[in-house]
């Protein structure tokens, strides 16, 4: 059996706004275990984003959440997060020192190595050339592209995704579907990835995880459709069906 | 030919085209003799001020040429200037690990921006007497606050995205602070800097009209002297001068400065 990553327990997340209170998680557990990519689905204000923000650290809550064990106590650059928001690379810094910097607070100090860990990353996402351009010089795909160079560039325990391709054309998605596949499989690395998309969990995912409010998990299992996914695939219909009852079905269609 | 250059070059032509415009009107102005007796006076022709400006630097006041006088404005200038600009960092940096500062700061921001440097003279002479202190004083008194005002304004106005990249790479207090909020906050702590400048040099300039030092005369004391001596020509010499240092600053350092962070970094348009 694979080591544990994630292990959560319990997990109930409130927001206080004033005198109101909205409770947006309530007692969500679940176990992620290593290289697994696990798609996060479900309907607008199930707590998606929140589940990924707590597990980042950038949320206070009750239970518990441990990576590799450990609680987890806040930020830290074993868990990397990527952002919907294509703005989210430091817009004073090129592409390349964008890439170096998480490696570079990690202890990697000499400029040669950073150097070829920054040239393999981006040339991973294949952005080789565009080292010394700075963000307000790239498209959102390239965008995001860098955001996930970075991500994957400092192999931590655990990448979580919240929705990175949603701004983007259909073209640039299947693009950086594709790229994000090939660097899953090289650096083994454990992935978990909120969509809305169904078709992008079923491509993506070795595991699909269906939220509903306030947490609460209504399908939670393997994804064995054959990849590459096309919707070719005698499975597939069955399986996008399946998917799509769970996600609607509070009446949210 | 690109359409910024064609805009920049259409600029500079307006500009140009509208001082000697302005040098003409004072030039017939001058010889027309229109303001009667004090004519020469408040209306020096320009051939008169060109002598006076280049007297100034060859013979200069009291056996002192004009450098002199503007070393030692940008002398305590650039003290000031530059105590003003440590303080306004370290006290918003502190307002950015404290709520408690940050209310109290806020407080003496609202209460000593308001306060002209000048009121603040007859206390501050009390604190320090006649010494080049009271000037360096005043001109911090000039930059702290705008420059504390715009370096906090940037640093609330951060966007979250970018404090949230850096603590998910683990970055947290001074590295926050040094790694994410000053250069995310550049624009607003160079449009501070303007201002600060701007404030410091007119606090300055005031300060030296009304309180010179004998001992390190600077350009204001220089200009109040000419007026004394009824040196017209000498003391629009002097504002000549003092123009030209605030447009080197403004052209030569504080916009290229700003064309090689904010512009770079597309964080300004």
């Amino acid at each position: 059996m694979s080591d544990i990553v994630l292990s959560v327990t319990g997990l109930t997340k409130t927001y206080h706004d004033h005198s109101e209170q909205s409770l947006i998680l309530k007692d969500l557990s679940l176990q992620v275990e290593e290289h697994e990519f696990v798609c996060l689905l479900g309907p607008s204000g199930c707590g998606k984003t929140t589940f990924l923000r707590c597990i980042a650290g950038f949320e206070g809550y009750e239970g518990s959440i441990k990576i590799n064990g450990s609680e987890r106590k806040g930020p830290k650059n074993d868990v990397m997060m990527v952002f919907q928001d294509f703005n989210q690379l430091f817009p004073w810094k090129t592409v390349e020192k964008n890439v170096q910097y998480p490696l570079k607070l990690s202890g990697i100090r000499n400029a040669g190595e950073l150097k070829a860990h920054s040239d393999r990353a981006l040339s991973e996402v294949r952005l080789n050339g565009y080292e010394h351009y700075y963000p307000h010089q790239l498209s959102g795909g390239m965008k995001q592209r860098v955001a996930i160079a970075k991500a994957f560039c400092l192999k931590p325990r655990m990448i979580l995704m919240d929705e990175p391709f949603a701004a983007l054309d259909a073209m640039t998605r299947r693009d950086l579907q594709k790229q994000i596949l090939e660097l899953y499989n090289k650096e083994h690395c454990t992935v978990l990835f909120v969509t809305h998309n169904i078709q992008e969990a079923l491509i993506l995912g070795t595991r699909t995880i269906v939220l509903q409010k306030e947490g609460r998990i209504v399908l939670d299992e393997p994804n064995l459709l054959k990849k590459p996914v096309t919707p070719a695939d005698p499975d597939y219909g069955t399986v996008w069906k399946k998917l799509e009852s769970a996600i609607y079905m509070e009446g949210d269609r | 030919m690109s359409r910024t250059f064609k805009d920049r070059s259409f600029g500079i032509l307006v500009k140009i085209i509208f001082v000697a415009l302005l040098l003409i009107a004072w030039e017939l102005i001058a010889k027309s003799g229109i303001m009667g007796k004090r004519s020469a006076l408040i209306f020096p022709p320009l051939e008169s001020i060109g002598a006076a400006f280049i007297r100034n630097f060859t013979v200069g006041y009291a056996n002192r040429s004009m450098w002199v006088y503007i070393g030692n404005s940008m002398r305590f200038m650039l003290t000031g200037l530059g105590i003003g600009i440590l303080l306004a960092f370290l006290f918003s940096g502190l307002c950015m690990i404290s709520r408690i500062v940050y209310h109290i700061y806020q407080l003496m921001i609202s209460v000593f921006d308001l306060l002209p440097g000048i009121a603040l003279l007859p206390v501050v002479i009390v604190i320090f007497g006649v010494s080049p202190g009271v000037i360096i004083f005043l001109v911090v008194h000039a930059v702290l606050w705008p420059m504390s005002r715009n370096v906090l304004d940037g640093f609330q106005a951060v966007p979250l995205i970018y404090v949230e990249a850096g603590r998910n790479m683990g970055l947290s207090g001074l590295g926050l602070l040094f790694g994410v909020y000053l250069p995310a906050a550049v624009s607003y702590i160079l449009s501070g800097l303007k201002v600060a400048w701007a404030r410091a040099w007119r606090g300055l300039l005031s300060a030296e009209m009304i309180f010179g030092i004998a001992s390190s005369p600077g350009l204001g004391l220089y200009i109040n002297q000419m007026r004394t001596s009824l040196n017209t020509a000498e003391m629009y010499a002097t504002l000549l001068v003092i123009i030209l240092i605030g447009v080197i600053v403004q052209y030569g350092l504080l916009e290229p400065i700003e064309k090689h962070t904010a512009g770079k970094w597309g964080m300004k348009r």
